[in-house]
């Protein structure tokens, strides 16, 4: 029975596989296709455009695209767009959904991605279709290490066929390579090198999975830049600052460098010694980008340089040394961008859209790292990222932080330059926030004078009936008793002073009501402020401590009296001048010796109050 | 209808960093020297809890809105 059972299974599958087989390349056709592989550069990008027909009865809405292992597991980008008319009027579509499918009777090592078609295609019906693929580490140096004076030597190996489910009534390949010399490449029929191309095919009528290995082996000196790590670190701050911070960890991917490295050999003939090695990175930053820096552990790098225009800034850094082979090096950029330009509001949230991958050429990062530092005070909402990347979150204290920032983490795997598109990280934000930071400043500023205050108060003092504390203590007292008293005499003089101003108000106005009443305040006002003054003086009569400075304090009364006893009597004399409206001359004529006397008196009593002042 | 885009940029400008952050210091430490003065001057019972604490409180603010504008004007975006 099991027997039975296991046969049947066995023949379901081998009937299922030939009819998925047949179901699929009987319903597709591939009509032309076209493919051109760039290997200019390190990255390699395989363009295909190719023209689908639907023979079959039934409409379809996927389309197939096997991957080898190896090429899948170094496949960092695959677009899929529909492509209608032709030269000038070419319309593109947009990236067509591509996902991974498990079909249960693939030839083993193979993994598919299965392409949803927008509007299925009607039997009969053709479609082109352009598909893009970067594909990063497939491309070997041979020989694998290499001395300083050798050229770099790389090997592609691919299949002269396309592999696919389909069958292909026309195809051709085309290969680019850097320069226009190769070492050597496998001969197939219609195979044909020209200038800095290979190009292979056309093949007509293949049927499918069909697999012809081919291997390219060519010379190459563009630099293999590769960042086995890339920590990007980007903080916003609502005082108008985006600042970027990147730490990388790069290598030359290409072949290692075998025996020494001679500096004399490589400066006296950078080019015959020293081909492979690149000493140049060039890195596009967004415009208006200012503090830009660029070191590492050691210090600053002083070997690099900015240039700015209106849509970019190029910033080329050279490191400490020539990269060649299988040599490391690690350093920060790190720069500032305007917050106008990458931070926006809409609806009730803000967003952040910056680009997402690194801003040097031409370089693969193995482990990219992407961290948002959101504001103190905002809550994280979403992030919209046009390719898949993991997505975690952490916090880290920063300037003036109390609870911290949330940190959004973006990690992806994998990335070339095509990555570098914007992203989207949306956050809730209000204003009043930002007013915490300088609230916090602000009450350490009051901390320090609560202090202050606290120290001044307080008393420290162990002993507190020894006769040095006690003494100090009544002497505080004392001072306190002649601020008081010199409080009180200033008042006095400022009703002297208010006095003298009715008197000259009445010689410009003639308005004796208001002299008389200016005359009636002061006097009770003086009263008030004798008897205040009377206390104070007794007090500084008893105690000891206040033996030196009580004569000039009772001088300084004594005078203040006779000041006082003058002005009024002037004061006296001229109102009733003006009632009886006797002239002016007479007027001063009787008030001038008082006038001298006043004057003087005054002069005192100012000196005297200084003298009590520095006490 | 898709909402508006507005970019956001700073609530104050940042050309007047450096001016306001001199300003306010400059504020801030004529007002903290009157209260030192006050302090070391008076004496005993003379001395007013809520002078000191007025004082105080006015040079704190502006002590503390002019560092942060000066750290703001220095390139420490906090």
């Amino acid at each position: 029975m099991a027997g039975m059972r296991f046969d049947l299974a066995l023949l379901l599958l081998a009937f299922g596989s030939v009819l998925f087989l047949s179901t699929v390349s009987a319903d597709l056709v591939i009509s032309k296709l076209d493919r051109r592989i760039d290997l200019s550069s390190p990255i390699v990008r395989a363009t295909t455009s190719l023209k689908v027909e639907n023979n079959g009865a039934e409409a379809i809405t996927e389309f197939l695209l096997p991957f080898p292992e190896n090429q899948a597991k170094n496949l960092a980008s695959l677009s899929v767009i529909i492509v209608e008319g032709k030269g000038k009027s070419k319309v593109s579509s947009e990236s067509l959904p591509v996902r991974i499918v498990n079909p249960m009777d693939s030839p083993p090592s193979l993994v598919w991605y299965s392409v949803t078609l927008p509007k299925e295609l009607v039997k009969g019906g053709s479609l082109n279709l352009e598909i893009k693929a970067i594909l990063t580490n497939i491309l070997r140096p041979f020989p694998e290490k290499i001395t300083q004076a050798d050229v770099q030597l790389i090997v592609f190996q691919d299949s002269a066929h396309v592999l696919s489910p389909y069958a292909v009534h026309m195809q051709s390949l085309t290969l680019k390579l850097p320069e226009p010399k190769v070492e050597s490449y496998t001969k197939l029929e219609n195979t044909k090198f020209s200038g800095s191309e290979i190009k292979y095919g056309p093949y007509a009528n293949q049927p499918p999975f069909t697999y012809t290995p081919l291997a390219v082996h060519y010379v190459s000196n563009k630099p293999f830049v590769v960042a086995r790590e890339l920590v990007r670190e980007i903080e916003i701050s609502h005082w108008g600052n985006v600042q970027v911070t990147e730490n990388y960890n790069l290598v030359h991917a290409g072949a290692v460098i075998l025996g020494e490295f001679s500096r004399l050999e490589y400066q006296a003939q950078p080019h015959l010694r020293g081909a492979s090695a690149f000493r140049h990175l060039i890195a596009k930053l967004p415009a208006r980008a200012h503090s830009i820096y660029y070191r590492d552990d050691i210090g600053n790098i002083s070997t690099s340089h900015v240039w700015g225009d209106s849509s970019r800034t190029l910033l080329e850094i050279e490191p400490r040394f020539p990269m060649f082979g299988g040599w490391k090096t690690t350093f920060t950029i790190g720069y500032g961008l305007p917050l106008k330009d990458f931070l926006f509001k809409s609806g009730g949230e803000r967003f952040l859209s910056i680009p997402f991958g690194s801003p040097i050429d031409e370089l693969v990062i193995d482990n990219l790292i992407v961290k948002i530092v959101l504001p103190e005070g905002s809550k994280f909402s979403s992030v919209s990222v046009p390719f898949p990347a993991k997505q975690s979150m952490q916090e880290k204290f920063s300037h003036l932080d109390v609870v911290g920032r949330p940190v959004v983490v973006l990690e992806k795997t994998n990335v070339v330059p095509e990555h570098s598109q914007y992203f989207q990280v949306h956050y809730k934000f209000s204003n009043l926030s930002l007013l915490q930071e300088p609230l916090l400043l602000v009450f350490g500023y009051f901390l320090l004078f609560v202090a202050c205050i606290a120290y001044v108060r307080a008393d420290f003092t162990i002993s507190k009936s020894s006769s040095s504390y006690l003494a100090k203590l009544q002497w505080d007292e004392v001072r306190s008793t002649i601020q008081q008293f010199e409080s009180i005499m200033n008042r006095c003089l400022i009703v002297h002073d208010k006095l003298q101003a009715s008197l000259r108000d009445l010689s410009r106005t003639g308005d004796l009501q208001a002299c008389k009443a200016a005359r009636k305040t002061a006097d009770s006002t003086l009263k008030e402020l004798l008897k205040d003054l009377k206390p104070l003086i007794s007090f500084l009569q008893s105690s000891p401590q206040a033996a030196q400075i009580l004569p000039k304090v009772e001088e300084l009364a004594a005078k203040e009296k006779e000041l006082q006893e003058k002005i009024m009597q002037k004061h006296s004399i001229v109102v009733e001048s003006y009632d009886k409206k006797s002239g002016s001359k007479d007027i001063e004529n009787r008030v001038t010796a008082l006038e001298q006397k006043i004057v003087l008196l005054r002069q005192e009593v100012d000196d005297l109050v200084d003298t009590i002042d520095e006490i | 209808m898709a909402p508006s885009v507005k970019p956001i940029s700073s609530p104050v400008p940042i050309e007047w960093y450096p001016t306001l952050a001199f300003f306010m210091l400059s504020i801030g430490l004529v007002v903290t020297s009157s209260f030192f003065i006050y302090e070391a001057t008076s004496s005993g019972k003379n001395r007013s809890l809520a002078k000191e604490l007025s004082t105080s409180a006015v040079a704190s603010f502006f002590l503390g809105f002019g560092s942060l504008f000066l750290l703001l004007a220095s390139g420490v975006y906090v």
